[in-house]
């Protein structure tokens, strides 16, 4: 078995602790996880294939910069890169003078709109006056519901990357839904 | 800022395997990591705040020399 095989073979928090004495082994890590975090910004940027390549680049040579201060604490290695990826893509969002477009499905669209209580169908003008409310939204609040209908992650998954409990991501997921209900019906 | 809009040309949100490829890169990564990690310290001729200091270090003793 050459080497390359014997390295890929071991564990995430293995590979974090030879990291942390080498940085080429860091390289396991990358080849471990780059497609997903790469899925997770091109998916945010709606489809932006450099952009989401360069954020998922950056999101790499943080947590290689930081790998000292990683500490495993029972969560995937993953959800640290998640938390630095999420970062990240926020602040490209920041940083955007003009607004920047992000293409929703409209079966996610549907899957928002199915929980936070608004038609079962909807007509295109609908649909669109959904995304208008949507874009009313705080940036943090934009976020979470990205990450549970757009990225389709679960609570575990979103509450692993905000370093929180499932029960408060759902809370907080569910809170944003009813104020999207109540702006909806507003609107209406 | 971000705004969504609905999308209406069913484009894929899903990178291609291809896509994938394109980008990953450790060698660029790596590269990255060491210029910054690295990043090369001016040489001392080359920094003009640190190139006045010392003129001026040097024309005080000039003028100390030429006093005593």
């Amino acid at each position: 078995m050459s080497k390359k095989d014997q390295i890929s073979k071991l564990s995430d928090s293995e590979l974090v602790a030879l990291a942390k004495k080498k940085s080429k082994y860091f390289g396991a890590l990358y080849d471990r996880y780059f497609d997903q975090i790469f899925r997770f910004t091109f998916k945010r940027l709606g489809g932006n294939e450099s952009v989401a390549g360069d954020l998922a680049q950056q999101t790499f040579i943080k947590a290689m910069a930081n790998l000292q201060k990683y500490e495993y604490r029972g969560l995937p290695f993953s959800s640290w890169l998640y938390r630095i990826a999420q970062n990240e893509v926020s602040m490209f969002f920041r940083q955007q003078k003009k607004n920047y477009s992000v293409s929703i499905d409209e079966e996610r669209l549907m899957d928002v709109a199915g929980e936070a209580n608004i038609n079962s169908y909807m007509s295109i003008e609908q649909q669109e006056q959904l995304v208008e409310t949507l874009n009313k939204l705080e940036q943090s609040q934009q976020d979470l519901i990205e990450l549970r209908f757009f990225q389709e992650m679960s609570f575990k998954e979103i509450a692993e990357i905000y370093d929180i409990t499932e029960a408060n991501a759902k809370m907080r997921t569910y809170r944003i839904l009813e104020k999207i209900g109540k702006m909806w019906e507003e609107e209406e | 800022m971000r705004k969504f809009t609905l999308n209406k040309e069913q484009k894929t949100l899903t990178p291609t395997e291809d896509q994938i490829k394109r980008q990953k890169d450790f060698a660029r990564l790596h590269h990255d990591y060491e210029k910054i990690v690295k990043r090369g310290k001016k040489p001392l001729y080359r920094d003009p705040k640190l190139f006045l200091l010392l003129l001026i270090i040097g024309l005080m003793f000039l003028l100390i020399f030429l006093e005593s």
